[in-house]
C-alpha cells in the first residue's frame, strides 16, 4: 500500500511518514499544497493524508482539486481545528474522514486501515477469504487456523492482492504500490514474491488463491468471507 | 442598594410613549381640576355678593316705605316695595323688622321660624346664610326718628331670600364649567397623542430597522433620523460592522492558536508512541500531553461557545443538519447508519453557525458511535421553547447520564476521543440560556433534548 503524506511541519510530517511506514506502508511525502497536489494527482497512492493548514494552496482547494482530477482513492484529514464546520467542509471537499491533532499512533493506523479497506468492500479489521485469515494491523496470517510467517514484502503483495480481491493487478501496479519512487524497482521481484507467497499459502496446490492472468497480472480468486 | 437591586426595581412603565402620556394628562388633569375649582370658587363668591346688594337694595327700598303707626311703632307699607315677590306668600322673600328688644314688630308674611337677628349696632349690617330654613339672610341696625315725637327708637331690618335661585344658578354654572373643561381634556389628550405619535415615529422606524438587521434582511441602519437620533444611528452602524469583524477576527485568531499549539503537541504524542522511549516514560509523556491538549481544547471551546448574540440572522436548522449528517455517514460509512432527519425545513433558530455545528456535530457524532442503525432528529415547539431531541437505537445511557454532562467522564471508555462530547455541548446548550436532558429514547437507546428559548 501506498501513502502519500502531506504536512507542512517537518516534524509532524517525519513522524506519520515512520509511522506509516513501519506500519508497511510505501509513504510519499510533501511539505506544501503545491507539492502536494502535484504528487496527489501524478503518483499513485491508495490513501492520502492532508493537512489542512498548508502553505501554498490550502488544504481543502487541495482536496477540490485532485477529486476534481479523478482520483479516487480515500483522503484522512488532519486538523487542529477540531470544529465541526471544519470536518463538514472537508467532507464536503471530497476528504473522507478526518482525525483532530494531537493524535496517537494508533488512532492514525486504525482510520488509515479502515479508509485503505473500504476501497476494496472490506469492512472488518481483518480479511477472510476462504481458508485465510489476514490481521491487517498485527501483520498475521492463518491458513486454516494454522499461522504462516510471511516477509514484510511478501505480506504486503498479499495485502494489495487480497483487498482488491476479484479484481486483475498487474505486475506494474503492484510496483507503484509496494515502492516509492526513490527505491530501486525491479518487477521481476513481483514474481519472485508471489510465487514465495503461493507455496507458503497453499503449499499442497489445494486451493489456488492467485491466478496468474498471462500478460496482464494476478488476480485473487477465492470468495470473501 | 447594589446595582442588581436597583435593576429590580425597575419602573413598571417601560413605553415611552406611556410615559410621557401619563406624565402629560397628569400634568393636564392637575391644572384643569384646579384651574375648575379656582372658578367656581370665585363664581360662588361673586354670585354671594349678587345676593347681598340685591338684598341691601331690598332694604333701601323698605325704609323708603317705613312710615310710623299711632302707637309709635314702625311699619312698612308693602304696596310702596317694588319688588312683588315680598307681597306674595310661599315666594321665598320676605321682611321683617325687630324692635330693640329683638320683638318682631312687622313682617310681610307669615315669619318662618328661625333664629332672631343678632342685636345689631345702627348702620350695621350682616349677612348670613342659615341652615334651617336654608337661606340668605341681610340684617341692618337702624335708629329711627320720629319727626312728631322726637323719640329715637332702634330697629333691626332683616330680608330673607331662600338659597334656591342662588344654587340654581351655581349648579348651571358648575355644569357648563366641568363639561367645557372635560371636553378641552379631551381634544387636548387627543392632540397629545397625535403628537406622540409623531414624535415617536422615528424610534419606531429604528426599532423595525432594527428586526430588519436581526432577521439579515439588511446590513446596517439606512433610514434618516432626527438629529437627537443620528448619533445613535450612526454608532450602532459602526457596532454591527465591528461586531461582524471582530467576530471574524476572533475566529480566526482562535484558529490559528489551535493550529500552531496542536500540531507541536501532535509531535509529542507520537513521540509517546515511540517504542524506543522507556514505557515508564511513554506513559508520563502521553499523560502530560492529554493534560495539555484537554486545556487547550477546553479554553479554545470555551472562548469559541459565542451564545445567543442579538445581531446575528437566524439559522435554518435542516440544512445544517443534512450537512453534518452526510458528513458522518460517509466517516460511518462502514457501520451503515441511517439518519432520519425529521426537522421542519422552515425551523429557524437565531444562534452562532459555529455553535450548531459544534452541538449538533457532537451529539450526532455520539449516536452514530454508540447507536445501532438508526439514528431520528426530531424537533418541536412549545411557546418560547425549541426542543430537539436526537434519539438512536443503542444501548441507551449507562445509571447516572448526569455525570456524561462533565467535562471528561465517558460513557465506554473503549471509544476513544468522547470525554469532551456531550460536556461541550452542555456548555454551548447554557451559554444560549437553555438545558440538556438525558433519556431513554423510544427507539430503545438514548434521547439527548436540547432545549433552547426561541426570541
Amino acid at each position: 500500500m501506498r501513502a502519500l503524506v502531506i504536512e507542512d511541519d517537518p516534524d509532524l510530517r517525519e513522524q506519520v511518514s515512520k509511522f506509516l511506514s513501519d506500519d508497511g506502508f510505501a509513504v510519499d511525502v510533501a511539505g506544501d499544497g503545491d507539492n502536494g497536489v502535484y504528487m496527489a494527482e501524478e503518483y499513485p497512492a491508495d490513501i492520502a493524508i492532508v493537512d489542512l493548514g498548508l502553505p501554498g494552496l490550502p488544504g481543502l482547494d487541495l482536496i477540490r482539486q485532485v477529486r476534481k482530477s479523478g482520483r479516487k482513492y480515500p483522503i484522512l484529514i488532519l486538523t487542529a481545528r477540531d470544529g465541526w464546520q471544519t470536518k463538514v467542509e472537508g467532507l464536503e471537499a471530497g476528504a473522507d474522514d478526518y482525525l483532530v491533532k494531537p493524535f496517537h499512533r494508533e488512532e492514525l493506523i486504525a482510520r488509515v486501515r479502515a479508509l485503505v479497506r473500504r476501497v476494496g468492500g472490506w469492512t472488518q479489521a481483518t480479511l477472510n477469504s476462504g481458508p485465510y485469515i489476514v490481521d491487517t494491523s498485527a501483520k498475521s496470517v492463518l491458513v486454516d487456523g494454522k499461522p504462516v510467517d510471511l516477509t514484510s514484502y511478501e505480506f504486503r503483495v498479499l495485502e494489495y492482492l487480497l483487498t482488491h480481491a476479484g479484481k486483475v493487478i498487474s505486475k506494474s501496479e503492484l510496483t507503484e504500490h509496494l515502492y516509492t519512487e526513490d527505491e530501486e524497482r525491479d518487477s521481476n521481484v513481483i514474481e519472485v514474491f508471489i510465487r514465495r507467497l503461493r507455496s507458503k499459502l497453499d503449499a499442497d496446490s489445494q486451493y489456488n488463491p492467485i491466478t496468474t492472468l498471462r500478460g496482464s497480472g494476478y488476480r485473487w480468486d477465492l470468495p470473501r468471507a | 442598594m447594589g446595582p442588581a437591586a436597583r435593576l429590580k426595581r425597575r419602573p413598571r412603565v417601560t413605553s415611552l410613549r406611556a410615559r410621557l402620556l401619563i406624565s402629560t394628562a397628569v400634568v393636564l388633569l392637575a391644572f384643569v381640576g384646579l384651574g375648575g375649582l379656582a372658578l367656581e370658587k370665585a363664581f360662588e363668591r361673586s354670585l354671594l355678593q349678587a345676593q347681598q346688594d340685591k338684598l341691601e337694595g331690598l332694604i333701601y327700598a323698605l325704609l323708603g316705605a317705613a312710615s310710623t303707626t299711632e302707637e309709635g311703632d314702625l311699619t312698612i307699607a308693602l304696596d310702596a316695595v317694588p319688588d312683588r315677590r315680598l307681597r306674595e306668600p310661599m315666594s321665598g322673600l320676605q321682611a321683617a323688622l325687630f324692635n330693640e328688644l329683638g320683638i318682631m314688630v312687622w313682617s310681610s308674611a307669615q315669619p318662618l321660624e328661625m333664629p332672631p337677628p343678632p342685636s345689631l349696632n345702627v348702620g350695621q349690617w350682616n349677612f348670613q346664610r342659615l341652615t334651617g330654613p336654608d337661606a340668605f339672610r341681610l340684617s341692618f341696625g337702624l335708629r329711627w326718628i320720629d319727626s312728631e315725637r322726637n323719640e329715637p327708637r332702634l330697629y333691626t331690618v332683616s330680608v330673607i331670600d331662600d338659597t334656591r335661585s342662588f344654587d340654581r344658578q351655581l349648579a348651571t354654572f358648575r355644569r357648563t364649567l366641568w363639561i367645557w373643561l372635560g371636553g378641552t381634556v379631551i381634544a387636548l389628550v387627543a392632540i397629545l397623542l397625535l403628537i406622540l405619535r409623531w414624535s415617536l415615529a422615528p424610534l419606531k422606524q429604528l426599532g423595525r430597522e432594527l428586526h430588519r438587521i436581526e432577521s439579515g434582511v439588511q446590513m446596517e441602519i439606512e433610514g434618516s433620523y432626527p438629529d437627537e437620533l443620528k448619533p445613535l444611528t450612526r454608532d450602532l452602524n459602526a457596532m454591527i460592522v465591528s461586531e461582524h469583524n471582530q467576530q471574524t477576527r476572533y475566529r480566526n485568531a482562535l484558529g490559528d492558536l489551535a493550529h500552531s499549539l496542536k500540531t507541536p503537541l501532535a509531535v509529542l504524542r507520537g513521540l509517546s508512541d515511540d517504542r524506543q522511549i522507556p514505557p515508564s516514560q511513554q506513559s508520563l509523556l502521553d499523560e502530560q500531553v492529554g493534560r495539555m491538549q484537554h486545556i487547550v481544547d477546553h479554553q479554545l471551546r470555551r472562548a469559541a461557545a459565542a451564545g445567543s448574540r442579538t445581531l446575528t440572522e437566524p439559522i435554518v436548522l435542516k440544512p445544517l443538519i443534512d450537512k453534518l449528517t452526510s458528513t458522518l455517514t460517509k466517516v460511518y460509512a462502514s457501520r451503515g447508519v441511517g439518519f432520519y432527519n425529521r426537522l421542519d425545513p422552515e425551523l429557524k433558530l437565531r444562534a452562532d453557525q459555529g455553535d450548531l455545528y459544534e452541538l449538533f456535530g457532537n451529539l450526532l457524532d455520539n449516536a452514530a458511535k454508540y447507536g445501532d442503525e438508526h439514528i431520528r432528529i426530531s424537533a418541536r415547539q412549545e411557546a418560547n421553547l425549541l426542543h430537539v431531541d436526537v434519539d438512536d437505537d443503542g444501548p441507551g445511557f449507562p445509571d447516572a447520564p448526569e455525570k456524561l454532562l462533565e467535562r471528561g467522564a465517558r460513557a465506554d471508555t473503549r471509544k476513544p476521543g468522547q470525554g469532551i462530547g456531550l460536556a461541550a455541548v452542555n456548555d454551548i446548550v447554557k451559554a444560549y440560556g437553555g438545558h440538556l436532558d438525558l433519556a431513554r429514547s423510544p427507539l430503545g437507546g438514548a434521547r439527548v433534548s436540547v432545549t433552547l428559548p426561541l426570541r
